[in-house]
């Protein structure tokens, strides 16, 4: 196992080298100046010239390159072109709340989606499956976006419950996470279902049941293990998802993570803030799929990576 | 020359000295600074050769003892006060903290205490401010995105003052008149027409642009109704604007007839560039592109981000741009200068690529000329010989629509963006 993560450890290295190749070729392919967002909406033309030798723009690309990835072998991320700030602490600062919302959501999702998933497995077609099967439809089809305004209208401007936006304590975060984790609930309790009705129409679950287990037991020790593989997976995907930050969650609730801080950094053309901020994503994302890897051998012991 | 006034303390208790003013100049000026809004300081002698490497020091500024202080113009300019009171002129202490940026050093009357990025500002208030401590104690400034987000907080009375979103301006018309605050904003709503492309060339052709288009409905409609239709590109605000001045006019017949005199019978293929950032102004052009339908000019919508957008523009590609220009400084010099004079093409605002010597010296006149009277005039006459060589599509001059709660007392809109202090407000707690 120490071996599989060393060896899958170091094979994130020329992943990370990819997508900083792709993330420099398209940037410097799509429009749009840095400079233009730095000098403002009136400028001269000194200044603009001055700003892009200062910044090497001028420079061949090649050799712009070169210099990004030198400095980020140095752990530099560099700096912000608009507030000049060093990337990497802006990362550091909006790190922890995307991963504070990521988890909330990941939780609430994990908790409502597989339980409403095994318990319309226990009797499908019945009352409590139509309902969690309409719940998920619901989940999986209303826009994000709009379900968000709907919470606010309704629990932080009719009823007065919650704060509509903002980050702070405990309440800050039941919106937002509601919101960032109703499509996985959906999709999970979907998932589970399906795995369970697998599951539970195998051999080994009949002979569970005629050895005399509960059915508590059946369905629980033996079934909902066997059901899980598919459920991890869908776990592992919206976990790597969310904690790479939500640019639609985050900026309905002013929530300060990574998508926001992303989402201006493209609109402002900081080119070290999207670079910086599209490795590091890329790093969490590639770490998320190896714990799901690592925790599919533990859920499932027929596994093994060698 | 300028007096400082005296006994005057920036929040760090250091005194304010005329050696300060002159050391935050040259910092902003400095090219180590990396600061990308310099323009507002090279009318001071020397300030663009030591803005470029090429001098040690500004030759302009003269510190004369610790609370007076000469500035030297490379020639009279009778707006450069206003210049100094624009953000990149704010004075710093003489050696400011490394962390400037994120801890920011002043003599006004709230200081920086927090600052979450992407979330919140928290200011106290200066009790040794010398135009009086301010009535509150502190000001918290959230950052909220989301206007349909916005609104709730107001509603849910966590927000004391917001800008009315758009979606909710006829509702809150109705059910919260009281509570709202409208005042013309120094601001021009506007097609920029590329005078240099195609038969955009041709002021029939822009003439009958201007015609065609049917401004009052698309106001009312589609901006709900916030704004003043614009004659002009000087808000009424503003000395020089001249609102009797006659408008072009919803006229379909009389812009055809222009049209086809320019020789385009059979219509006008042209492309109008517009940005999915600005909602609202995205909605007008696709109204105008169905009013323009109406005379043969048929126009192709171009949807890009905001940055691709002004990149095109500024290049000169871009054969009509909707674009909202912001006053820096209220004054109408703010609105010629920067969007017709020619040495301003492209990236210093003149995106319509408008360029008449008359208009030229005109406006370099008005910049020299220190009585008031006679630069209003001046004024007036540019806004007028410009408009009728119809550079624009113009559009409104938008009103700024706020609301604040009833607790709230003490504040009012100000005339500018950086006209706010908010030493009056004051929330009273039921």
């Amino acid at each position: 196992m120490i071996g599989l993560v060393g060896r899958r450890l170091l094979m994130t290295l020329p992943t990370l080298f990819g997508v900083l190749l792709v993330a420099f070729l398209l940037l410097n392919v799509a429009p749009g100046d840095p400079v233009a967002a730095m000098v403002g909406e009136r400028a001269d033309a000194a200044t603009i010239a001055r700003l892009r030798a200062d910044l090497h723009l001028d420079d061949p690309l090649p050799a712009q390159f070169g210099r990004y990835v030198w400095s980020v072998m140095h752990g530099d991320l560099g700096r912000s072109y608009i507030t000049q700030r060093p990337i990497a602490q802006d990362l550091a600062a909006r790190f922890p709340k995307t991963v504070q919302l990521a988890l909330a959501a990941m939780v609430l999702a994990a908790l409502c989606g597989i339980t409403l998933g095994v318990l319309s497995a226990i009797r499908p077609g019945g009352a409590v499956d139509r309902i969690a099967m309409l719940v998920s439809y619901l989940g999986v089809s209303f826009p994000v976006y709009w379900v968000g305004l709907l919470l606010i209208l309704l629990f932080a401007v009719a009823l007065r419950w919650l704060p509509p936006s903002g980050s702070g304590g405990f309440a800050y975060l039941v919106l937002p996470a509601l919101t960032l984790g109703m499509r996985s609930i959906a999709f999970l309790a979907r998932m589970t279902r399906a795995a369970m009705l697998d599951v539970l129409s195998s051999d080994f679950v009949r002979t569970a049941r005629a050895k005399g287990l509960s059915e508590a037991a059946v369905i629980l020790r033996h079934a909902f293990r066997n059901a899980l593989i598919p459920v991890i997976t869908v776990l592992g995907l919206d976990t790597g998802s969310y904690l790479t930050g939500s640019i639609l969650t985050e900026t309905i609730f002013g929530w300060p993570g990574l998508g926001r801080y992303v989402l201006s950094a493209i609109e402002k053309r900081d080119l070290p803030a999207i670079q910086g901020s599209i490795l590091f994503m890329s790093l969490v994302f590639l770490l998320v799929n190896l714990v799901t890897d690592v925790v599919y051998a533990k859920a499932d012991p027929r596994i093994a990576y060698d | 020359m300028f007096h400082l006034r005296p006994g005057i303390k920036f929040h760090d208790g250091t005194p304010l000295t005329a050696a300060a003013v002159r050391a935050s100049m040259l910092r902003v000026l400095s090219p180590a600074t990396r600061g990308g809004r310099p323009w507002p300081l090279y009318p001071i002698a020397g300030a663009e050769a030591y803005a470029a490497g090429h001098a040690g020091d500004v030759s302009g500024i003269t510190v004369l003892g610790d609370s007076a202080l000469g500035f030297t113009l490379t020639e009279p300019l009778a707006i450069f006060p206003k210049f100094l009171a624009m953000p990149v002129a704010s004075v710093v202490p003489a050696a400011p903290p490394a962390d400037l940026a994120e801890r920011p050093v002043g003599t006004g009357p709230w200081r920086l205490v927090a600052w979450q990025h992407d979330d919140y500002l928290l200011f106290a208030r200066n009790p040794d401010y010398w135009g009086g401590a301010p009535a509150g104690d502190t000001v918290l400034v959230r950052i909220v995105p989301e206007p349909l987000t916005r609104a709730a907080e107001f509603e849910a009375g966590r927000l004391s003052v917001i800008e009315v979103p758009f979606g909710e301006t006829a509702r809150w018309r109705r059910e919260r008149p009281g509570q709202l605050l409208e005042k013309p904003a120094l601001r021009v709503v506007y097609v920029a027409l590329n005078n240099r492309r195609g038969p955009l060339r041709d002021p029939r052709v822009r003439q009958a642009i201007n015609h065609a288009v049917n401004v009052p409905e698309i106001l009312a409609t589609v901006y709900g109704g916030r704004g003043v239709l614009a004659h002009g590109a000087i808000p009424p605000g503003l000395a020089g604007s001249d609102t009797t001045r006659r408008g072009y006019g919803y006229d379909p017949a009389a812009a055809r007839a222009l049209i086809t005199a320019a020789g385009y019978a059979g219509g006008i293929d042209v492309r109008l560039w517009r940005t999915g950032t600005n909602v609202e102004l995205s909605r007008v052009a696709q109204a105008i592109q169905a009013q323009l339908a109406g005379v043969g000019v048929r126009v192709e919508l171009v949807e890009r981000d905001a940055s691709s957008q002004r990149e095109a523009a500024r290049k000169g590609e871009a054969d009509m741009v909707i674009l909202d220009w912001w006053a820096d400084y209220p004054d109408a010099d703010n609105f010629l200068y920067p969007l017709f004079y020619s040495g301003s093409f492209g990236p210093g605002g003149n995106y319509a690529f408008y360029a008449d010597p008359g208009t030229d010296s005109l406006i370099l006149r008005a910049r020299r000329t220190t009585d008031d009277a006679a630069r209003t005039a001046l004024y007036r006459r540019i806004d007028e010989r410009v408009y009728r060589a119809a550079p624009w599509l113009y559009l409104w001059f938008p009103t700024d629509l706020w609301a604040r709660r009833p607790e709230l007392t003490g504040w009012d809109l100000p005339v500018i963006f950086n006209g706010q202090r908010w030493t009056r407000a004051q929330v009273k707690r039921p």
